[in-house]
């Protein structure tokens, strides 16, 4: 099948029952404006806030004398701040707005409650802003994505709590006995958080475990964060806008009822794998490594599904920006998984634990998985809640690809440099300052990329900020990323 | 897939078994450790803490050390920890139990702190701050011809040529190269600045510390005795005095500068070359430094512990080891 035969919108609706529906769910898009652009919006603030951050703490890596002489811009506090910028101020509110929009439109209902929401933008905007200011006064906790201090974590929580119960209730009001895919993860993305926070902050800060095992809480909720939050986030958003986009139903419920299961029992047990050898009990950290081996079960279907999905229809990548940024991101799932794996064997990890290549993996997660999605369904929801095109297909195509290269050649620099600097530092002949300096002129490349996505990055803000000032196209068709009408095709809408 | 009841429950179900098994099943295992001791109840290890310590430990975290300093020592068969000195046996639960935050680092972009507080010289014999007179005999055992044998007295200490095949690049780099293959035919011994000024190299074997330090970095004259407490204040007020190849930012918001009122204050930094302060000031610091420090030099795991079989040296100077693993949360395998 070849591309000019697609049709590159919703797949075609004819007769009045199709207008009902259209019209059922402008409705519903209408519904979910306001409280989702303010998601957004908050989110793409904290990413130019973020992407600022990381390249200063990327720079001042190779170059420590910058700016170190004062305390709130040492890079043991600005690192932190970035982490957790990305974390809970871009990739949790930009992954909410999603699931948000989501869950109105496949419960079928308008939004109810907008009030929770906006209030839960508030709270956890508050949250996040004094957890930063926090650490940067010399309040971080130490302990990785749980640096907030306390008074900050507490606003975090009761903001979540106000999100996750409007998601409960609007779950009540749904219509319709199917529950579709992208509503389990959804739902356990919700459920899920609360449990997983409310564990950490209690076992480390409340009623605090002995030693170790703080270490050991804290890797298990960075890693189940990573997985069972933005994890399930960015898999469920894929399963909806891979089959939307292309207008075909995706290949097997089976396979999608398999990986669903299997990555919420194997992927909450990995964490542990990364402390490899370290003072834990051994049958801790080889129930982690045989989990991350075990979610290439999940992996494998995920992947597999959204593949038979889209046989025949990756052209389309071609024109769709959505379908390109989240395929982009679904297969850069199955990279973050294999690098998972790869890293967490006893062999490797020997060599890779204590280096870069750890900052790799984050950032494959984080980024190549979960925010190009996101990217990828703010494509798609944006003008819906705006009645407005993106403006320029260009400037998509230049944050797609300044993204892809920057990630790219990040996870590339990462891993090369970690496998260096590792393979230094297990070689006792050489000193140990020869690893840390071979792994520097990686940085510096590290921070060549930070450019790039510095770029996307403030491409995509101010593409944004001319929708949100209603400055988009005004058009029934969809921006796409090369003209259609040039390769002959007919767009059916 | 149809049904709430089966979605929740799986939902909840999943995680109750990652939040059971990997973190309340090991708070039944180890979370309860107490300290040991030996049959007539003296030798305790670990310690309780001083507030000073405890202090220092937030201090440690809110910088962010823990992002560039691992604090955990891995055995012989899973890396070269032991080998760098880094420790003489693996760390264990046992410990961290007075660890509050539990700063294990998973990062090394900068040296294992396990065993910092180890490396330091004993107290009795810290030499007189450095640039001293006692500096004098060490800068002609460390002259070419002799680096053997004062590579043999204090390994790490020595100054010593840098490797054939590796020669330094810059003028400077003193600790950049190990004391791998010392030897006549080696270049002359290059200087760190510190070491230039002063005129001569000091490898001050009287203050080798007890478990060999780790070949970097090394110890600098004009300096005080590395990793004693006056060391580590110039090394975090200026990191590059003592080696110039280090990555490691300066934290001088740590420190005062102020003028002297009367006589030099016993805490002040002992800085050379560009880093002194000017005629009539002093650097001193503040009271966040000096828990950082307090903490650093409590870093120690160097006391054998009965649930970890120590390699080699120590299982001499330790009657106590035993091969067999103690019940309850052993890490050995």
């Amino acid at each position: 099948m070849n591309a000019t035969g697609i049709p590159l919108k919703e797949p075609a609706i004819s007769a009045a029952a199709g207008d009902t529906e259209q019209f059922e769910r402008a409705l519903i898009d209408a519904s979910t404006r306001v409280p989702v652009l303010i998601f957004y919006t908050s989110a793409v603030a904290w990413l130019i806030l973020g992407t600022l951050l990381a390249g200063f703490v990327s720079f001042k890596l190779h170059t420590p004398d910058l700016l170190s002489d004062i305390s709130f811009l040492t890079w043991g506090r600005v690192r932190p701040v970035h982490m957790n910028v990305m974390v809970y101020g871009w990739a949790s509110m930009a992954g909410m707005g999603t699931a948000i929009w989501l869950m109105a439109r496949l419960c079928r209902t308008v939004l109810r409650y907008p009030l929770l929401l906006v209030a839960g933008a508030g709270f956890w905007n508050l949250g996040v802003f004094l957890g930063v200011c926090g650490i940067l006064l010399g309040d971080s906790t130490g302990y990785q994505w749980l640096e907030f201090p306390s008074y900050a974590a507490i606003i975090l929580f009761v903001a979540y709590t106000l999100v996750a119960s409007w998601a409960v209730l609007m779950f009540r009001f749904r219509r319709g006995e199917q529950i579709y895919i992208t509503q389990w993860y959804l739902l356990a993305a919700f459920l899920w958080f609360p449990w997983l926070y409310a564990a950490g902050q209690l076992m480390l800060f409340v009623v605090p475990v002995q030693g170790v095992l703080q270490a050991a809480v804290g890797w298990w909720y960075a890693n189940n964060l990573l997985f069972l939050w933005f994890g399930a986030i960015g898999l469920g958003t894929a399963y909806y806008m891979i089959p939307k986009v292309i207008g075909r139903p995706v290949y097997s419920y089976h396979l999608a009822t398999i990986g669903f299961w299997s990555y919420a029992l194997f992927s909450s047990w990995t964490g542990m794998q990364r402390l490899v050898d370290g003072p834990f009990p051994a049958w801790m950290v080889t129930a982690s490594i045989a989990a991350t081996i075990l979610t290439l079960i999940p992996v494998a279907t995920v992947g597999l599904n959204h593949h038979m999905t889209m046989q025949g229809y990756f052209p389309l990548m071609r024109y769709s920006p959505t379908l390109r940024f989240t395929v982009f991101g679904a297969m850069s799932y199955t990279v973050f998984s294999l690098v998972g794996v790869l890293i967490s064997l006893r062999s490797v990890a020997r060599y890779v634990n204590f280096t870069q290549a750890s900052i790799a993996y984050s950032h494959l997660g984080l980024y190549a998985f979960f925010t190009m999605v996101i990217f990828g369904s703010m494509y798609y929801i944006v003008p819906r809640l705006i009645g407005r095109e993106w403006r320029y297909g260009s400037l998509i195509k230049l944050h797609f690809w300044a993204s892809a290269y920057g990630i790219g050649l990040m996870t590339l620099m990462l891993l090369a440099g970690g496998l260096t600097q590792g393979t230094g530092m297990e070689n006792p002949s050489l000193a140990f300052s020869e690893s840390v300096e071979s792994v520097l002129p990686y940085l510096r490349g590290r921070s060549l990329s930070g450019i790039l996505l510095t770029v996307s990055h403030f491409v995509f803000a101010y593409h944004f900020g001319l929708m949100l000032f209603g400055l988009g196209r005004k058009s029934t068709v969809p921006t796409f990323l090369n003209p259609v009408e040039a390769e002959g095709a007919e767009v059916a809408h | 897939m149809k049904g709430l009841a089966p979605l929740f429950l799986g939902i909840f179900g999943t995680f109750a078994f990652s939040w059971v098994g990997l973190t309340v099943i090991p708070n039944w295992q180890i979370g309860h450790l107490n300290p040991q001791s030996d049959e007539e109840g003296t030798d305790i290890y670990p310690m309780p803490q001083s507030g000073m310590v405890t202090r220092g430990a937030r201090v440690y975290a809110a910088n962010g050390c823990n992002y560039c300093h691992s604090q955990q020592v891995r055995a012989e068969y899973s890396g070269a920890d032991i080998e760098r000195k880094w420790g003489d046996r693996r760390s264990a639960p046992r410990d961290y139990i007075f660890e509050r935050p539990a700063l294990l680092g998973k990062m090394r972009m900068g040296q294992d702190l396990a065993n910092i507080g180890a490396r330091a010289p004993k107290e009795e014999e810290s030499p007189s701050p450095a640039g001293g007179p006692s500096s004098a005999p060490q800068a002609a055992a460390a002259s070419p011809g002799t680096v053997a044998s004062a590579k043999a007295a204090s390994p790490p200490q020595a100054t010593s040529p840098s490797p054939p095949t590796a020669p330094a690049t810059s003028p400077g780099a003193i600790a950049s190269k190990p004391p791998t293959s010392p030897g006549p035919a080696g270049p002359p011994p290059s200087k760190s600045p510190a070491a230039a000024a002063a005129g001569g190299t000091s490898p001050a074997a009287a203050a080798s510390p007890p478990s060999a330090g780790p070949p970097w970095p090394e110890q600098t004259a004009g300096l005080p005795p590395m990793y004693s407490a006056a060391w580590h204040h110039v090394h975090l007020y200026s990191p590059r005095s003592i080696n110039l190849d280090s990555n490691m930012p300066s934290y001088r918001f740590l420190y005062q500068t102020r003028r002297i009122s009367d006589a030099r204050s016993s805490d002040a930094l002992q800085l050379t070359g560009s880093d002194a302060p000017p005629e009539g000031w002093e650097i001193v610091p503040t009271y966040d430094a000096k828990c950082l420090v307090a903490y650093m030099m409590a870093l120690n795991q160097s006391h054998p512990l009965k649930d970890v079989r120590s390699p080699g040296a120590s299982a001499a100077s330790s009657p106590a080891t035993s091969p067999s693993p103690a019940p309850g949360g052993q890490p050995a395998k």
